[in-house]
């Protein structure tokens, strides 16, 4: 929020959209393609020349590789780049700011354009630039405001403060999700307040696209385009329109509750039972690791997609049935996403994690009925039938021919007018999704074919809940009605205890800075505060962000100790976390000469021990 | 997937070097794009047509932007690596994942490294070095595209797999009695005789430095009295060289240790040793067994017009020396890029001997030196606004060089040099200048100064590149029968030792010995001292047939790969001030540390160390000396002591407590440089 910016926060110096399409002939001006140019004030011939270099350049290197060009550096500068079909995408930030981190800005802007635009070509086909250019200053206001640069180089959520708040509200947060998650047309959801995260139960990067509605109507109080306030509930509820890539929405769909649970007013004809589910949490996971998971879902999700999207299913049927070859990419994309996962530092939890979701969700369970819930005891035992159920399923042939009728309605494909190219690329992007490391990232790939979704947001003052709900909620009163009220009154309660909690000071500062970064949630634990910027804090996070790279581009990497004259940093990682640490005035001055009374040798022992108490075990 | 381009202003490609997959690859698209029955047009014009886009969007950025591109990376990880040096860029590209970006600027710092010793001076003035680099006729072009080529790959072996190259420090052999044995010889014996003949054999040339080779190690090394010392960067370039000349693949030739008995005087030998015709001698050389670097596979390409390897390139005369521009460090200064001769004799296979001479009018050379670096600071005075007498401050002054100037032309008059043109300008620039009523010093004057920098590059060309075609009766050099005594008087003294020497080499230090119980756990370790550029480590051989401490095949593969991994790694935190690392990396524990001592031992105070750019120059020795730099830059508050630097680099087990690995490495710090035991003393 505001109150953390730091001037130089904004890590992005130029970030402009080329449209190759438009300057093909010899005449055509440079700005004939600029269809978007930050910062806006730049004057045209400066815009021009860089868009001019840096896009014939890349496409150049592009032709000589057989690939498209990801990172263009300058002696003075760099940038990461995003080329597709006739689009070229660059974002520049200072040399000193992490290539990896600033690949995964570039990704998260053009998604969360997508998210709420559909896809490029389209929406420029659609809008004016004028429009869609304040769309995307927008999202790059969002996407840099409110973080400090070590937010920045995690590139992570901006989460409530847990440790000043009662972890009861925590839970009556996840709760007030599940209870939505009755309605069987709500997908998932996330309760924001003041622009922050409390409970979620979406992945992070999902998560972030659906906080920038909210900051912006937080922020501004003033609608954004393609909002309809539903008109028989409060105006303090809105819906608008997605769109979720196909990867996205499996995702979701893979780890929503049962359905059958679930209450009656739905024109749903599904009935397949899915693995029991109950709650998702801040400490959640959607758990695509599992393979079982994935093999239950892939032939599961295209019946219900079909009966829920039945609008649109008269003439997507027609084209899944002229282009069968579609398949063969959807089941590589399901089967390539859990190996794309684990490979990341910001990859998806191991099995231990796993199994202690398990257990949490267990225990929600329990809770949820002390509550006064409706459902009973049988679903959770019924958990393994479905499980077998599905299974079986999945050995029917006719697994293929569903997968494909997914593809088919409802989807936009801009490569469907039949372009083989078009589809090529996506199956080029399909892998590393949500690989955030290795060489080079390429997170949020989107994938080409969206699916439009709708997000309902209730508002309670600084609150709002926020769902991703199938599109024909919105005409479904009854549910709509159904999920406001039931969840009204508990969300008024959150709010009020949650405005009560005092921001807290911000907590003794303690001999030594320390960050926590947790690769699953996406969050970031610290004690280095925004604004007071001292000499120490500079280097912790100069320190961070060249050991972040490091952990992003080694696999084997567990723990690195860095020692310049004036500062010793200590990091390490693990599958599901980074933990950075930095120990005030302790460095006497070394000679450097190997020693093991070196000061710095002593920060793993001290790190252990001093973050226990912020609930960071590096045991 | 390797490529090294050179491109003068005009995007005309000055020299390029790229391995058989990106011919191939460059050949693959050409052929797509070609019609049909058309024959594909050359590869050097294919090369050039593809590049050329980026190299004028690159100078476009840097007219328009005052920032050049420095490095792309594709989503296949392709890398591209850009640096531009006055007018010439350098594009360095790999697309195979064996070169990391530092690895690519450190071969383009290389590339210009040796284009330096190969031209010296003339590298000043890029419209001169452009004519040296693609010259017109197609035979002598061809001829030193391949010697550079040759360079670059030899450059490229060594660095992929020798750790002196690794970590850009010269390594010694570890044997006091026999080194100091050989530095007493090559002192009393060798140079002074050669030195002590008549002047006429030796045309004038006298040796200053005499060094023996064994493979890429150094033996021995004598410079004779009050010259200056080679510095690191300048013997590491002549080690490639030496290496190219007589590259002896070390996985043919080397014969284990086990069976260096059987090899010994038999067979094998016969092939290598060179035989006493000078020029059978050379061609021995194509058969080394190395892929030839064009290798057309259509018979139609061979007659296509601009094809390299249609050409017979004469053998070059074995006895002559090759011309190398080295750093002299004299009392009153610096003189970079002193034109020496090189002799490379080779004794026997994998071991040579190295003298390097004074030739006799490198007088010049300083003279040129001294007069450019006048003209360089009034430009960039002129440049900066300093205009009148602001401009001519500094020593020596324009108007002390005035007279000298004069002087020198003169004197330059009877050594069949032509002057005309530099007299020319010189008068015009004295008109300008120095007459009353003229312009005087103004910004009118800098392209005068440019002018006058470039004919005094051209002089300096004329005297030391340019002899063969000046037609010189008798070629400047020692003579072959001096060469051949040298050559002798070596061979007889190592003879016995030769076998010992090869082995050596190889095992230049056993851990097994003594390491292994002093230190259990630890792997391996580097120790540098930067202040001598002279290293010390375990031997790392991967090749299949030997056997080294580490193992044999896969094993000491993978660990070479975490020893170059290493390094590269430590070298990035140094680029950024931190002079200590430690690192957990699966089931190893690797340190690196560098610090300060003076000369008595005593550990000096650590300092913040400066942080340097992405792409700045790489750290290193070889290319451009950061440890030189480092070194001064730390002095600055040691007055009048003597700094030195180390670095020692150890990977261990990672089960070992890290109590142990931190005391194992002071230890090894310590032990390594006692000065009873100090193997590089």
């Amino acid at each position: 929020m505001a109150e953390l910016m730091m001037p130089d926060s904004r890590r992005c110096t130029y970030f402009f959209l080329y449209d190759g399409s438009k300057v093909q002939g010899e005449g055509d001006p440079t700005r004939e393609g600029i269809c978007y140019f930050y910062p806006e004030k730049t004057p045209i011939d400066k815009q021009e020349l860089l868009c001019g270099q840096l896009a014939g350049v890349s496409r150049c290197v592009s032709e000589l590789s057989s690939s498209p060009v990801r990172v263009l550096r300058l002696r003075h500068s760099k940038f990461a780049i995003k080329m597709e079909e006739d689009f070229f995408w660059a974002l520049g930030c200072s040399a000193d700011f992490p290539t990896v981190s600033m690949c995964d800005l570039l990704d998260q802007l053009i998604s969360l354009f997508c998210f709420y635009n559909g896809p490029v070509r389209q929406s420029y086909q659609e809008n004016s630039r004028e429009t869609l250019a304040l769309h995307w200053s927008r999202y790059l206001l969002y996407l840099q405001t409110g973080s400090t640069e070590l937010h920045h180089i995690f590139s992570c959520l901006r989460t409530i403060d847990s440790t000043h708040i009662d972890p009861l509200l925590l839970l009556k947060a996840a709760l007030i999700l599940q209870a939505c998650q009755r309605c069987p047309l709500v997908l998932a959801g996330c309760i924001l307040f003041r622009g922050r995260v409390v409970s979620t139960q979406m992945p992070p990067d999902l998560t972030v696209k659906v906080m920038a509605h909210e900051t912006q109507t937080y922020n501004k109080d003033k609608k954004p385009n393609g909002v309809s306030s539903s008109a028989p509930l409060s105006r303090a509820v809105t819906s608008t329109t997605v769109h979720l890539t196909l990867s996205e929405l499996q995702d979701l769909r893979s780890t929503t509750v049962d359905r059958e649970s679930r209450s009656h007013s739905t024109p749903s004809k599904d009935n397949r039972p899915q693995r029991t589910c109950l709650s998702r949490t801040l400490s959640d996971t959607p758990s695509t690791d599992s393979h079982t998971d994935l093999e239950t879902d892939s032939p599961d999700t295209p019946l219900k997609l079909d009966g829920l999207l039945s609008p649109v299913l008269s003439r997507g049927a027609e084209q899944s049935a002229a282009r069968p070859t579609v398949n063969p990419l959807l089941f590589q994309f399901s089967e390539s996403s859990p190996s794309t996962n684990r490979k990341g530092p910001r990859s998806g939890g191991n099995e231990e994690e796993d199994e202690d979701d398990s257990v949490l969700e267990k225990s929600y369970y329990y809770s949820f009925h002390s509550h006064g819930g409706n459902t009973s005891q049988a679903d959770l035992q019924g958990e393994a039938s479905p499980l077998a159920e599905a299974s079986a399923l999945e050995n029917e042939p006719s697994a293929t021919p569903m997968s494909d009728r997914r593809s088919g309605p409802g989807c936009w494909t801009p490569g469907q007018e039949g372009s083989p190219e078009g589809r090529a690329a996506s199956r080029g992007s399909r892998d590393g999704r949500n690989s955030g490391g290795a060489s080079l990232p390429r997170v949020g790939d989107k994938d080409r074919a969206v699916v439009p979704m709708t997000l309902y947001q209730h508002r309670v003052k600084g609150l709002v809940l926020a769902l991703l709900v199938e599109p024909h909620f919105q005409r479904d009163t009854e549910a709509m009605e159904e999920v406001y009220h039931s969840s009204l009154a508990s969300l008024n309660g959150l709010e009020a205890h949650l405005r009560t909690m005092a921001p807290g000071p911000p907590g003794p500062q303690g001999p030594y800075i320390f960050a926590h970064y947790d690769c699953i949630q996406n969050t970031l634990t610290t004690n280095v505060s925004g604004r007071a910027g001292g000499d120490q804090d500079h280097s912790f996070v100069r320190a961070t962000s060249l050991l972040h790279s490091h952990f992003c581009n080694s696999e084997a990497l567990q723990e690195a100790i860095i020692r310049s004259a004036r500062t010793a940093v200590y990091a390490t990682r693990s599958v599901a976390q980074e933990t950075y640490f930095l120990q005030h005035g302790g460095v006497v001055r070394n000679s450097g000469v190997p020693n093991h009374q070196d000061t710095a040798f002593s920060l793993p022992s001290k790190a252990r021990h001093r973050l226990l108490k912020h609930g960071v075990s590096l045991l | 997937m390797k490529c090294v381009l050179i491109a003068g202003d005009s995007a005309e490609v000055l020299f390029y070097w790229t391995d058989p997959d990106f011919q191939q690859d460059v050949q693959d698209q050409y052929g797509l794009s070609q019609e049909e029955g058309q024959r594909p047009p050359a590869f050097e014009d294919s090369i050039n047509t593809l590049f050329a886009p980026i190299i004028i969007s690159c100078s476009t950025m840097v007219d328009r932007l005052g920032d050049s591109y420095a490095c792309f990376t594709t989503e296949s990880d392709h890398i591209y690596v850009l640096h531009q040096f006055d007018d010439c860029l350098y594009i360095a590209v790999n697309g195979d994942g064996e070169e990391g970006e530092d690895d690519l600027r450190r071969k383009i710092f290389v590339t210009k490294k040796l284009i330096e010793v190969l031209f010296g001076m003339v590298t000043l003035s890029s419209n001169l070095l452009r004519k040296e680099l693609r010259p017109q006729d197609t035979e002598q072009r061809t001829r030193l595209w391949k010697q550079l080529q040759g360079l670059l790959e030899t450059y490229s072996r060594l660095r992929e797999n020798d750790q002196s190259f690794l970590v850009e420090a010269v390594e010694r052999l570890i044997h006091p009695t026999l080194c100091e044995q050989c530095i007493e010889f090559l002192e009393r014996r060798l140079v002074q005789h050669l030195n002590s003949t008549s002047s006429l054999e030796r045309c004038g040339e006298e040796v200053l430095h005499a060094f023996i080779l064994v493979h890429t190690k150094l033996l021995a090394f004598y410079s004779s009295r009050n010259t200056s010392t080679l510095n690191p960067s300048d013997l590491l370039t002549l080690i490639v060289m030496a290496q190219n000349m007589y590259h002896s693949n070390t996985d043919e030739e080397d014969p284990g240790p086990e069976d260096v008995d059987s090899v010994s005087g038999s067979g094998p030998e016969m092939f290598y040793t060179p035989e006493p015709s000078p020029t059978n001698r050379r061609s021995n050389r194509p058969s080394r067994g190395e892929t030839p670097m064009f290798e057309f596979v259509d018979p139609d390409i061979q007659i296509a017009e601009d094809s390299l390897q249609t050409l017979e390139v004469p053998p070059p005369d074995p006895a002559a020396p090759c011309r190398v521009f080295l750093e002299v460090s004299l009392k009153d200064g610096l003189y970079p890029m002193m034109p020496h001769s090189m002799y490379c004799l080779p004794l026997w296979p994998g071991i040579t001997l190295v003298l390097l001479t004074k030739i006799p009018n490198s007088g010049v050379a300083m003279s040129v030196y001294v007069y450019l670096e006048a003209f360089a600071k009034l430009e960039k005075r002129l440049y900066e606004g300093q205009e009148g007498s602001a401009a001519t401050r500094g020593q020596p002054t324009i108007h002390d060089l005035r007279g000298k100037l004069d002087k020198f032309i003169k004197a330059l008059g009877p050594c069949d040099i032509q002057t005309s043109q530099l007299q020319n300008v010189w008068s015009e620039f004295k008109k300008r200048a120095f007459t009353r009523g003229g312009p005087g010093f103004t910004k009118e004057l800098i392209p005068w100064c440019k002018s006058m920098k470039t004919q005094l590059c051209g002089v300096y060309k004329q005297c030391f590149l340019n002899e063969a075609s000046r037609g010189a009766t008798a070629p400047q050099r020692l003579s072959p029968a001096l060469q051949d005594q040298a050559q002798a008087m070596v061979q007889e003294k190592l003879i016995d030792w030769k076998d010992f020497l090869l082995v050596k080499s190889k095992r230049n230090i056993t851990m097994h010995l003594t390491y292994l119980e002093d230190f259990p756990g630890l792997i391996h370790f580097i120790c540098v001292d930067r202040s001598t550029g002279q290293m010390i480590a375990p031997s790392l051989n991967i090749t299949e047939r030997s056997t080294s401490e580490l193992g044999k095949g896969p094993l000491a593969q993978f660990l070479r790969g975490k020893v170059w991994g290493l390094v590269r790694t430590t070298r990035q935190y140094l680029q950024k001030g931190y002079t200590t690392v430690t690192l957990r990396d699966g089931d190893f524990y690797f340190c690196y540390f560098l610090w300060f001592e003076n000369e008595t031992g005593y550990k000096l105070e650590e300092v913040d160390l400066p942080v340097l750019a992405d792409d700045s120059a790489p750290i290193g020795m070889l290319a451009r000396d950061y440890y030189r730099k480092l070194l001064r830059y730390y002095s600055k508050n040691h007055q009048g002591e003597v700094v030195k630097c180390y670095e020692l680099i150890t990977i261990h087990l990672g089960v070992i407590p890290t109590e142990y690995i931190l005391q194992h490495c002071r230890q090894l710090a310590s032990k390594l440089w006692e000065p009873s035991r100090n193997p590089l003393l």
